[in-house]
């Protein structure tokens, strides 16, 4: 088991190298996406970006499109290792749960000093509903995506009125996942978040910061900590 | 002249008419053919160089005119106060430019080329309209980052002027730049017309209007010389070899970018054409235009190993963890 209080340094293990790979692999290949994506306008030659040393090339739709669907192939690889490594293991600790948003704006109100927080279990409720927020508007993207990479080939017959209500979704779901990281992110001007950021580096969060804000989750890690003594 | 005439290419070919479903030209079969996609590989037109003079001794070549005549209400009407590309200092206007007819403009979809080509001592004074080749795969329409242009199952691609925001990538991505961009109209001008968009984009849209009716386009109809025929692709393909074969010539059209419903037939070769129009300048060319779409379909091809791969991953690494390994 990956998750466990490290009493000699402290620390509590959040993740494993796994996830943290995963999360990487997920942000640099998004990453090179949204640049690609928006490089598919013809945004970087009217905005000077091609001026900017190392990025004449950036007007260059070609070079833009072979980015974008390597970065793609990187994303889908990611994203069935993810699910499949977490249905495997029952692992669904982040899959939003009854009451989240309520308990999100309690979590919010108490980040800027109004009411006391509530306990909270491995992830905050807003941590589990931006993962589905996120996580869906990859899966639309990538769905879309598929899409759009099939019907470039020739002898492909793909639905004119099919295809622009999928280029259309496309791209709003492009939108969508841009406010969705730029939340995520925003997450960390709340002092209070940010012990969270060690954590995908690392994979270890304090431990004082799980018995203080993961109440829930470090109940569970303490009984688990039991049941291993006892085996 | 040593030429074939069409009549006389359809005579000859009964054969090749029956393989290609019984495709006798004739509106009512043309008409068949529109309604059902799967009835062959469109409609397609060809050039015949050997009798194309560009109309000389007319004011205008007739293609050029009935093409005009056609379209003019369709032609952009932008607004007075055109902004700029902000933050360059520029924007594409050519409505100042509307009876421009030796080139390609947003008001003019087809003109006509003139080049002196030399072969065995001889000198082949050719006219060649151009204008879209209407792609089998077309690069414009399938890079167009808002998804608004079609190829039809008649053959032709179209620009849905409506939802056009006129960044003309369809232009740059196209191998010969055919689609022209006017400044000052279309759904740009009602979103951020200063930050994002340059227009609409304008091209020949094989006359869509016509020949899904199983009619022939503006051009064919008018020219003088018999020079444009209009018919099933895969008749007009045949036709274009029978003829190149026939005057010891050259099929264009036929490979480039992947494939085309434009053939163009000349007695001298296209590289040395090519030549010519390149030295001239004088727009699009005649190379051995590459389908920027079939680099990227290779990776996309690789794209289903990513799921494998990540399936296959997953699978050891949740094996090795539930043995209780990182």
């Amino acid at each position: 088991m990956a998750e466990r209080i490290i009493e000699k340094e402290k620390k509590v293990k959040r993740h494993s190298l796994s996830v943290i790979i995963v999360h990487w692999t997920v942000a640099l290949s998004t990453f090179l996406l949204f640049f690609s994506g928006f490089g598919q306008m013809p945004i970087y030659r009217r905005y000077g970006l091609v001026n900017v040393p190392g990025f004449a090339w950036a007007d260059n739709f070609v070079i833009n499109s072979q980015i974008h669907y390597a970065a793609a192939l990187v994303l889908i690889a990611a994203v069935v290792y993810h699910i499949v490594f977490h249905v495997s293991l029952k692992q669904f600790d982040i899959m939003p749960r009854k009451g989240d948003v309520k308990e999100s704006l309690l979590i919010i109100k108490a980040m800027l000093g109004m009411g006391k927080e509530p306990p909270s279990d491995k992830y905050l409720a807003e941590q589990r509903l931006a993962y589905l927020f996120i996580a869906l508007n990859l899966l639309v993207l990538i769905i879309t995506g598929i899409i759009k990479v099939y019907k470039n080939f020739s002898l492909v017959d793909v639905n004119y009125t099919f295809v622009t209500w999928v280029t259309a979704l496309h791209n709003i779901a492009t939108f969508l996942l841009l406010f969705g990281i730029a939340a995520h992110l925003a997450a960390f001007i709340f002092k209070a978040n940010r012990p969270l950021i060690r954590g995908m580096f690392t994979g270890k969060v304090d431990l004082e910061y799980v018995k203080h804000r993961h109440s829930i989750w470090y109940e569970k890690l303490l009984q688990t900590k039991k049941q291993d003594k006892s085996m | 002249m040593d030429n074939i005439s069409r009549r006389d290419f359809l005579k000859r070919t009964a054969v090749a008419a029956a393989i290609t479903g019984g495709a006798v030209i004739g509106a009512g079969q043309r008409k068949t053919l529109a309604e059902n996609p799967a009835a062959g590989e469109g409609l397609a037109t060809l050039y015949d160089l050997t009798r194309c003079d560009g109309c000389k001794g007319l004011a205008e070549p007739q293609c050029v005119a009935a093409c005009k005549l056609k379209n003019q209400d369709r032609y952009p009407e932008p607004i007075e106060d055109i902004p700029d590309y902000w933050p360059q200092k520029k924007h594409e206007d050519w409505s100042g430019k509307r009876d421009l007819t030796n080139r390609l403009t947003p008001y003019n979809w087809t003109f006509v080329q003139e080049v002196s080509v030399q072969k065995n001592g001889r000198t082949y004074n050719l006219s060649i309209p151009r204008r879209c080749m209407h792609c089998d795969n077309p690069p414009c329409a399938k890079m167009c980052p808002f998804g608004v242009m079609e190829k039809t199952k008649e053959g032709s691609v179209l620009i849905d002027h409506n939802f056009c925001m006129g960044g003309a990538k369809c232009k740059e991505v196209c191998p010969w730049g055919i689609p022209q961009r006017q400044a000052g109209v279309g759904i740009y001008l009602k979103v951020a017309p200063k930050l994002a968009g340059g227009g609409v984009m304008y091209k020949c849209d094989f006359c869509q209007d016509l020949i899904s009716q199983g009619k022939e386009p503006a051009c064919v109809s008018s020219c003088p010389k018999g020079a444009i025929s209009f018919g099933p692709k895969a008749e007009m393909k045949a036709f274009a070899r029978s003829l190149a074969e026939t005057i010891q010539g050259y099929v264009y059209g036929d490979k480039e970018n992947g494939g085309t419903s434009t053939f163009y037939v000349s007695p001298v070769s296209f590289k040395d054409i090519d030549s010519k129009l390149k030295e001239q300048g004088n727009g699009p060319r005649m190379h051995d235009a590459q389908n920027p779409l079939e680099t990227l379909n290779g990776m996309g091809k690789a794209m289903l190993v990513a799921p494998v791969a990540g399936l296959v991953a997953a699978g050891i690494a949740s094996y090795k963890t539930m043995k209780g390994e990182e």
